[in-house]
């Protein structure tokens, strides 16, 4: 594809307009035309008030590891949706952005999502569930970094799903197969955003945070930079 | 047969007799189980060896073809057979070390960052033989097995690598246990673990070198 030198890079090969495109593309397909987006929400609201349901009054450690469960599993149906589009919708896309620009354009739509799903989610769990009780001596705990540690779990586990769907989708009934090939890769993930959430949670100073955050972002830019690399040869066909 | 075969046979019968027989330091809790660094720790080195080696052959794998050329399925092959043979040395290294985990903590599994990096090894390579299994054309199996290999290898090592070392560890040199650390193996084991080491892979990478001329023997009798 000849690249000309007028547009601006997002980096050497990724040109802003493409991304651009997909994100248009994304918003009329998913949120105008249909109501695509509804389908993980509804999922995360049916899966919290389940939990709701399963679970009264449960500690912080059972109350946020159920908020992970149910984001890790509302992220995969996301993600899955990222990647399903007719062979004529292909075509199309194919012919407007390189395959690099796809994977970063499918993987910033996909961590919108997971945040909306995401911020739902924490909304629903703190109506139905309620907010896990702290002991009584710790006071106050501001409410803003455990966001934001939920926020960057939601980003570095829709960079990894982004991937693993796009594979999954190059697969014949390859939906079943998406959680297979994506739970172990999120496990590292996970367990870092699980620690970062569950310190914010107990209103750990920030200064001991950050550390976790930044292995938040490491695990959300590592595998789309890896993601980047390999989606040409898995995107040939 | 080639020298690189004969040193292997010859560093693992070593290392059986020097690893059952020689002295070693006492240490309390550990005492004669100290041996298990002969036989456990090798598996882990062998099988990060044939990991490391199935990731080259899935990347040589890609970088084939083009320019009117076919791809060349047969370092797909290769690939599936290293880490075949590298799942095999985990499980060893798994039950060698449960064993050991049984006389020394007193449980068979505990939630290690070490034993998760395990069973996150083997579950994605699990995952990698299934993605494998669930696609018929053979050129689109090994494309789409070589990218999740090198994908899910560098997530691994991640998971392996740097995140046991934000966190403690029950295993000997980590937390302050005694043994396996850069300070304090005895010179005498280093005699017997680095030639178990080296030994070790060299019949890893045979065994697997095997398993590929058997694969394509096989390929050669069953027309695609």
């Amino acid at each position: 594809m000849a690249l000309s030198s007028a547009q601006p890079y997002l980096c050497a090969v990724i040109r802003l307009r493409a991304i651009q495109q997909i994100l248009q593309w994304e918003w009329a397909l998913e949120y105008r035309r249909s109501n695509g987006w509804f389908l993980p929400l509804l999922f995360a609201a049916m899966v919290g008030y389940l939990c709701s349901l399963l679970v009264r009054e449960p500690s912080p450690t059972v109350w946020l590891a159920l908020l992970w469960m149910t984001m890790v599993f509302s992220a995969l149906q996301t993600a899955l949706r990222s990647f399903a589009a007719t062979p004529g919708q292909w075509l199309y896309l194919n012919q407007l952005v390189a395959p690099t620009e796809l994977l970063v354009g499918k993987t910033i739509t996909t961590a919108l999502n997971c945040l909306l799903v995401t911020w739902t989610g924490l909304a629903l769990f703190s109506l139905w569930l309620g907010w896990p009780h702290l002991p009584e001596e710790m006071g106050q705990v501001p409410l803003w970094p455990f966001v934001v540690s939920l926020s960057l779990g939601a980003v570095a586990i829709s960079s990894t799903l982004s991937f693993t769907a796009a594979l999954a989708s190059k697969i014949e009934r390859g939906t079943g197969i998406m959680a297979i090939l994506s739970l172990p890769l999120l496990l590292p993930t996970l367990l870092i955003a699980m620690r970062a959430s569950k310190l914010a949670l107990l209103g750990t100073p920030i200064a001991e945070l950050y550390p976790n955050w930044a292995g938040e972002i490491l695990m959300a830019g590592l595998p789309l930079a890896l993601g980047g690399l390999l989606f040409p040869y898995l995107w040939r066909s | 047969m080639k020298a690189w075969k004969i040193l292997g046979v010859a560093l693992v019968g070593y290392s059986l007799f020097a690893g059952l027989t020689a002295d070693v330091p006492r240490l309390v809790i550990l005492n004669e189980t100290i041996r298990n660094l002969y036989f456990h720790v090798p598996m882990w080195f062998t099988m990060i060896a044939l990991l490391g080696g199935s990731l080259a052959y899935s990347l040589r794998f890609l970088r084939s073809g083009g320019n009117g050329e076919p791809v060349n399925l047969d370092r797909d092959r290769q690939a599936r057979a290293f880490a075949e043979v590298a799942m095999m040395f985990s499980l060893l290294g798994l039950f060698t070390g449960m064993v050991w985990a049984k006389s020394t903590w007193g449980t068979y599994w505990t939630a290690d960052p070490k034993l998760n990096g395990t069973a996150v090894t083997l579950l994605i390579y699990a995952a990698y033989f299934i993605l494998r299994s669930s696609v018929d054309d053979a050129e689109k199996r090994a494309r789409l097995a070589a990218v999740y290999n090198v994908f899910a290898f560098v997530l691994m090592i991640v998971f392996i690598g740097i995140l046991p070392r934000m966190t403690d560890s029950l295993h000997p040199g980590n937390g302050g246990n005694p043994a396996f650390g850069s300070y304090d193996l005895d010179n005498g084991m280093r005699l017997v673990f680095y030639p178990a080491v080296i030994g070790w892979i060299l019949m890893g990478w045979w065994i697997a070198s095997l398993r590929v001329r058997l694969d394509r023997l096989t390929a050669q009798q069953t027309p695609a």
